[in-house]
């Protein structure tokens, strides 16, 4: 610990500390703009000057550490006068017209500098050269009139999504932002992630669906969680007048951090899905709106008497999107009152059986995502993170400069393979063939840290070699580098079978590693759907009627094709489909930013959602929905999730009350 | 003492700042009855009294010879100039025109716009004020007080102009200053 004395306020802080984080814990505001709390100090506008005694010019407090009774001002006369002709330089350096830019009157952070210093107009005007304005991409717009050359985005970039698309180019005057090797946004290899958007400090880099529509503090913030993947995103949802109108990555979430993936941030602004919002009723072979008592009616009439009847009953299959909440209260009303022998979700288990069977027999044996953090060495199995679990692939993407070997092991094309230092793509159904493989390479090489090494394992390494295709050379060059690395981390995916994933999980013990696997899970609340027991496969067979819980989520073609010719379908769902277009009762019910659950994330972790758009009168939350028919037929929907999630062993530890 | 002659005067602008400097509402009286207003463009009197006023202010920024003309004039004839909105201040949605010449800008507005029909052509009386860049105030003449805001918010105009009725030099901050 060292002592330094701020506006003459003497604290304590750790060495290393930076002058500017030392003021905060005194309680003390510096102004900054390319400085932020998520990313490495950079030291690049000079906002942040202070007098430091002794010191002949002032310093830059975001990038000084303190040192031991070091003497700071941070307000006086010869600062704020810096700090003016600073920001007089950086107004006359492109070309900023407030009237009409996006983010003035709150939401700029380099106007409220200027208006918080009392700046009331610039001494230099503007460059008058015009920058050019990128509006080549999806969702974002860079209008390089305002920016500042700060680098907030292109450290975000970098340090925290690993994707390395922006930069600067040139020196000084002629310093510009570029994508990639200058070319346009939208042809960049930008993943739409949105982070550098969120950084920013000026209008320069604006989102398009949200431009335009309400200040900060024009919007209403809601703390929730994404329901794109398992991961489970912290996200603030911003709504006006009940509409929504952006969504962020939290940056105090403990998943994410901030940093959300194009799935979480910008696609639930796409939604174009036609809302159901009234109880709907086939009569006369057309569907017909009705009042939630109608429509309950003419479900419990058809439904009531199925009760019981295995195989020719109701079979039920719900969204793993939904609250657990909602999932224990399908589960008690069909599994338990209706006597169903087919009670699943839509993914019925694709993500989660291999998982939830070696649970079985092994207990938990799994890690949280902060093993990430230390790994010196990343497996990625049987999922491609460019696509599924985005932010969990920027975890991966951004370790890789600081020397963490990526390993990619999967039998389809896979979007991490040319970052993988090795790449393994073994036959079709050869993925286990290929980790026992990499396993004998380890015996071989004699770096086994548990179990033995040896000489036989010469004739289990070739034969594996031959069985996945893959090379024997290979084998020992990936299964070396992960026997050689002191913190080991393997991802899988839902392509990996039972005999793949314990295949993973005895090369892991092999190197020391024994839990530290992280499974993808696929939906939001696959997990929980797995602890309740709903993966079992869907099949229509005899059933007599069919209850889709489908909530928010879009059926999928299969589903669809599946239930056709059901006799009697009811259907709760929050927007209409082809499925819903079949179903003989539909009850309207929450979308996503409506509902407030509970989700078991990737880690175990329980999350809740939090409802920040109110739905419109005729519509239920998916729990409401499901109690009424219970109700309607005289059965319970009630359950105790917590207790229900724990009858069964689970992967990784969860974190129930 | 003599209450302080006030006058205003408008150039290269939208008349918004005047429409915000009227939306002080009542609170307009109280400004009557404290200072002395004389020309404006809101008033008969047009130009400010040859023998000078006290505060002179200009909405707008500077886009011509005319407006040129008019600012030598009001910072002639008074003591406090106050540059009132963004325009006047920074040059404001005027400016944007100088990312183009003088003649495109021209050409866009007189023959290329989609309400002009193929006669369009640009003025060319000798009689007409020619064209500049687009100016804030201070580029052209000093400025005392700035005012900004697209329009400037009516209690930061009432704060201002009542600072003034009362001999005292305003300073704008907190709520009262903003750009927009
Ligand atoms: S980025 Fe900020 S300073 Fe620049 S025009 Fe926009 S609001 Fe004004
Ligand atoms: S959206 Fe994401 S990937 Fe694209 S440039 Fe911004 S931070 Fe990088
Ligand atoms: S685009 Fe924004 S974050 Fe990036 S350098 Fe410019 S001002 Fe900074
Ligand atoms: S990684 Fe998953 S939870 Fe996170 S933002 Fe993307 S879709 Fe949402
Ligand atoms: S915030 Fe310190 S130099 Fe930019």
């Amino acid at each position: 610990m060292v002592n330094v004395t701020i506006d003459g306020k003497t604290i304590q802080v750790p060495e290393g500390t930076t002058v500017l984080r030392a003021a905060e814990q005194a309680g003390l505001k510096i102004p900054v703009l390319c400085d932020h709390p998520h990313l490495l100090p950079f030291g690049g506008c000079r906002l942040c000057v202070v007098e430091v005694e002794g010191m002949r010019t002032l310093q830059p407090s975001c990038s000084l550490p303190v040192s031991n009774n070091m003497v700071v001002r941070t307000n006086t006369e010869k600062v704020q006068a810096a700090r003016k002709f600073i920001l007089t330089l950086i107004f006359s350096d492109r070309n900023h017209f407030c009237p009409y830019c996006q983010v003035s009157g709150g939401d700029c952070e380099l106007q409220n500098a200027a208006l918080n210093l009392g700046m009331t107009h610039w001494e230099y005007q503007p460059n008058w050269k015009p920058y050019p304005v990128d509006a080549s991409h999806e969702y974002l717009v860079i209008d390089h009139n305002r920016c500042i050359l700060c680098r907030r985005c292109v450290r975000a970039c970098g340090e925290l999504v690993g994707n390395f698309t922006l930069g600067i180019e040139e020196r000084g005057a002629s310093s510009m932002l570029v994508c990639d090797v200058g070319v346009p946004f939208g042809e960049s290899s930008c993943v739409a992630c949105g982070t550098c958007s969120q950084v920013c400090p000026t209008g320069a880099i604006i989102d398009r669906r949200s431009a335009y529509q309400g200040l900060e503090k024009k919007t209403e913030s809601t703390a929730s969680i994404c329901l794109g993947c398992s991961l489970g995103c912290g996200v603030n949802v911003l709504t006006r007048d009940n509409r929504l109108v952006r969504i962020t990555g939290r940056w105090d979430a403990p998943v994410n951090a901030g940093v959300l993936c194009k799935l979480g941030r910008f696609l639930p602004l796409d939604e174009d899905r036609q809302r159901i919002t009234t109880p709907l009723v086939r009569k006369d072979g057309k569907l017909q709106p009705a009042t939630w008592d109608e429509a309950l009616q003419a479900a419990s009439l058809k439904l009531k008497p199925l009760a019981g009847k295995n195989g020719s009953g109701v079979a039920a299959i719900a969204s793993p999107r939904l609250p657990v909440e909602s999932l224990a209260a399908f589960k008690q009303l069909f599994k338990g009152g209706f006597r169903s022998d087919t009670v699943t979700t839509l993914e019925e288990g694709a993500s989660t059986l291999a998982a939830s069977a070696l649970a079985a027999e092994t207990g938990p044996f799994e890690t949280d995502l902060s093993a990430l953090e230390a790994a010196d060495c990343v497996v990625v199995l049987g999922i491609d993170l460019a696509v599924e679990e985005q932010v969990l692939g920027f975890m991966v993407k951004r370790s890789l400069p600081s020397n963490t070997a990526l390993v990619v092991i999967d039998a389809a094309e896979n979007g991490f393979t040319p970052l993988a230092r090795a790449a393994l793509k073994p036959a079709a159904g050869a993925v286990n063939v290929a980790l026992r493989g990499l396993s004998a390479a380890i015996r071989k090489l004699g770096l086994a840290k548990a179990g033995t090494n040896g000489k036989d394992a010469e004739a289990e390494l070739k034969s594996a070699a031959e069985q996945s295709g893959i090379l024997a050379d290979q084998l020992v060059y990936a299964g070396g580098m992960i026997a050689k690395a002191t913190r080991p981390v393997f991802i899988y995916g839902k392509n990996l079978n039972l005999a793949d994933l314990k295949a993973a999980a005895d090369l892991a013990a092999l190197v020391g590693a024994g839990k530290n696997l992280i499974g993808a899970r696929g939906a939001a609340n696959s997990l929980a759907a797995a602890q309740l027991g709903l993966d079992q496969p869907f099949k229509r067979n005899g059933h007599q009627a069919v209850y889709v819980a489908l909530g928010d989520d879009v059926p999928s073609q299969r589903l669809i094709q599946q239930l056709e010719g059901t006799p009697f379908l009811v259907v709760q769902a929050a927007y209409s489909s082809r499925l819903t277009a079949m179903a003989d009762v539909v009850f309207p019910v929450e979308m996503w930013a409506e509902t407030s659950g509970h989700y078991i994330n990737i880690e175990g972790r329980v999350q809740g959602t939090a409802a920040a758009l109110k739905p419109a009168a005729g519509v239920r939350s998916n729990l409401a929905a499901l109690q009424a028919v219970a109700a309607s037929v005289g059965l319970s929907a009630e359950a105790d999730w917590q207790a229900a999630l724990a009858e069964r062993k689970a992967p990784v530890a969860l974190a129930l009350s | 003492m003599a209450k302080p002659k006030i006058s205003s005067d408008w150039m290269c602008g939208c008349a918004g700042c005047h429409m915000s400097l009227l939306d002080i509402d009542e609170r307009i009286l109280t400004i009557a009855e404290l200072t002395d207003i004389r020309a404006t463009p809101i008033t008969d009197l047009k130009e400010p009294d040859e023998s000078g006023v006290d505060v002179g202010i200009l909405e707008g920024g500077i886009n011509n010879t005319a407006n040129e003309e008019v600012a030598h004039r009001m910072r002639k004839r008074c003591k406090l100039l106050v540059a009132l909105g963004d325009c006047a201040v920074f040059g404001g949605v005027p400016a944007m025109r100088n990312f183009f010449t003088i003649e495109e800008a021209l050409r866009r507005a007189y023959v290329e716009t989609e309400s002009t029909d193929s006669e369009g052509k640009i003025p060319s009386d000798p009689e007409l004020a020619r064209m500049t860049r687009v100016r804030a105030i201070h580029e052209v003449v000093p400025v005392d007080i700035f005012l900004p805001g697209c329009p400037p918010d009516p209690d930061a105009i009432f704060y201002v102009l009542s600072e003034l009725a009362q001999g005292r030099k305003p300073e704008l901050k907190g709520d009262l200053l903003h750009w927009r």
